[in-house]
């Protein structure tokens, strides 16, 4: 208040490199007006949306705000692509998943840091009749879906040699061939 | 029919632009058809929320704005008072905000689950309006007289720009070419033409809905993100030029731009009329 005629009538503004601040006139609350670039609130606190960390050290160790490190697995027209204090990314595309878009989410298997998308996370498209109790997850790495007795293939899509009916949901039956009368 | 000149349409004196920027809701003043940039200061100040789509009730003279940390949607009157939560439950990633006055709903777009949802200006009644081939909606728009909701989805792989009836009946994909990444949306109330921002063709473009063809206002802009129409001008929102840029439609030529003193990207933008347009729709009868 400069109209007071004292001494402390004005005041630096509590904000980071000196920058300038506003009294909300209501509440007689100071406010940032010019947080350094990536940071917003009060004091500067916080991170802008699409940055992550803790300026302040409100939370531990003062750590200042970066962009959101997500693998090149967020799209930059999307908005809250990661959590402003931990970075952890919330907005994972390709059908990644993880803090860091870092796996392939469930259903999904391959290398969620593979270069081109095509090469990313595809389906698991695990056979339901060959897998058990009809899951649709598997292997993150290798795609291996979780087949039921005597199915085999990636994807749970097969009897092994000797075996048949798939379609019956609890896998591969034996043929029980007659050895002698069989021509294999 | 031929569409009215905006130029000669009558402004009500006392509208202001609203826009979002990181935790705060900034107003302008505008005068004719100009932005009185040095009384521009920031109406609402809630710097631990991240405020993306901003709607006005013109009658009540409320605004309202969905927020991505919650994630929530608010409102506060623009004559002062504090902001009220009106939805908080089941919330992915709220990002535009539209009103009907007359039908005293808002509708928004969910970017995480992938919905349009509708509710009372308090937020009861709530109900999901459509919840399929839906990938990134994103801005909504309600032209109330005629009783149409418009929004964008800025899906890679299928851009579009859909269009229903304001009971979510009569749902239809209005734009499909020629687009890439359409963010933001606005009708003119007095001319209901439609108007959208497109951040990968990096157009401007208008076209009347109830008629084939479309018009491309200004091209290589730079990041657009929202826009709303007032008079003869359109107000788009640039995350690269952390600005709010005005154009001239009917000469399709920018003409005034405003930066805030904070360098951050600014998002929604909506127009606060200081009255309501004439009309009437269905749902305010029901």
């Amino acid at each position: 208040d400069s109209t007071a005629g004292t001494s402390s009538d004005c005041q630096p503004c509590p904000c980071p490199g000196g920058t300038s601040c506003a009294v909300v006139p209501k509440t007689k609350e100071v406010v940032c007006t010019n947080c350094p670039l990536g940071t917003t609130g009060k004091r500067c606190e916080l991170c802008d949306d699409g940055y992550f960390g803790d300026p302040l050290g409100e939370n531990g160790a003062p750590r200042q705000c970066k962009l959101c490190e997500c693998n090149n697995n967020i799209d930059p027209n999307a908005v809250g692509n990661c959590d402003r204090l931990t970075g952890e990314c919330l907005k994972c595309i390709y059908n990644t998943g993880g803090f860091y878009c870092d796996r392939c989410r469930d259903g999904f298997f391959g290398s969620a840091l593979a270069t081109t998308p095509e090469l990313k996370c595809r389906a698991c498209n695990c056979n339901p009749y060959g897998t058990v109790k009809g899951k649709t997850t598997c292997s993150g790495l290798t795609g291996q879906c979780e087949c039921l007795p005597n199915v085999t293939e990636r994807d749970c899509s097969a009897c092994v040699p000797g075996f048949y009916n798939l379609l019956s949901g609890r896998g591969c039956e034996g043929c029980n061939c007659n050895a002698i009368g069989s021509t294999n | 029919g031929p569409t009215p000149r905006p130029d000669v349409v009558p402004l009500p004196s006392g509208t202001h632009l609203l826009f979002a920027q990181s935790g705060k809701i900034e107003h302008v003043p505008l005068e004719g058809n100009n932005m009185m940039k040095s009384d521009a200061k920031a109406l609402l100040h809630i710097p631990d929320k991240v405020i993306i789509g901003l709607a006005y009730d013109c009658v009540d003279k409320f605004v309202y704005w969905t927020d991505i940390s919650g994630p929530s949607i608010s409102r506060a009157s623009i004559s002062g008072g504090e902001p009220t939560t009106i939805v908080k439950t089941d919330l992915g990633s709220p990002e535009g905000i539209a009103i009907d006055y007359l039908g005293r709903n808002i509708f928004w777009t969910d970017s995480v689950l992938n919905k349009i949802e509708v509710s009372k200006l308090d937020g009861s009644n709530r109900r999901v309006l459509f919840d399929t081939d839906l990938e990134n909606p994103r801005g909504i728009v309600a032209d109330a007289a005629k009783g149409n909701l418009y929004w964008t989805d800025w899906n890679r792989v299928a851009p579009k720009i859909e269009t229903s009836y304001l009971d979510g009946t009569n749902r239809r994909i209005l734009v499909k070419d020629d687009l890439a990444l359409p963010n933001g949306l606005t009708v003119d109330p007095y001319s209901s033409m439609l108007c959208w921002v497109d951040a990968g063709t990096k157009r401007m473009e208008c076209m009347n809905p109830n008629q084939p063809g479309r018009r491309k206002i200004v091209e290589g802009i730079q990041y657009p993100f929202d826009v709303t129409s007032y008079g003869k001008n359109l107000y788009y929102t640039d995350w690269k030029r952390d600005a709010v840029v005005a154009v001239d439609r009917t000469i399709s030529k920018e003409n005034d731009s405003f930066q805030p003193h904070k360098r951050s990207r600014i998002y929604g933008i909506t127009t606060a009329y200081s009255q309501c347009p004439q009309g009437q729709n269905y749902c305010a009868v029901n």
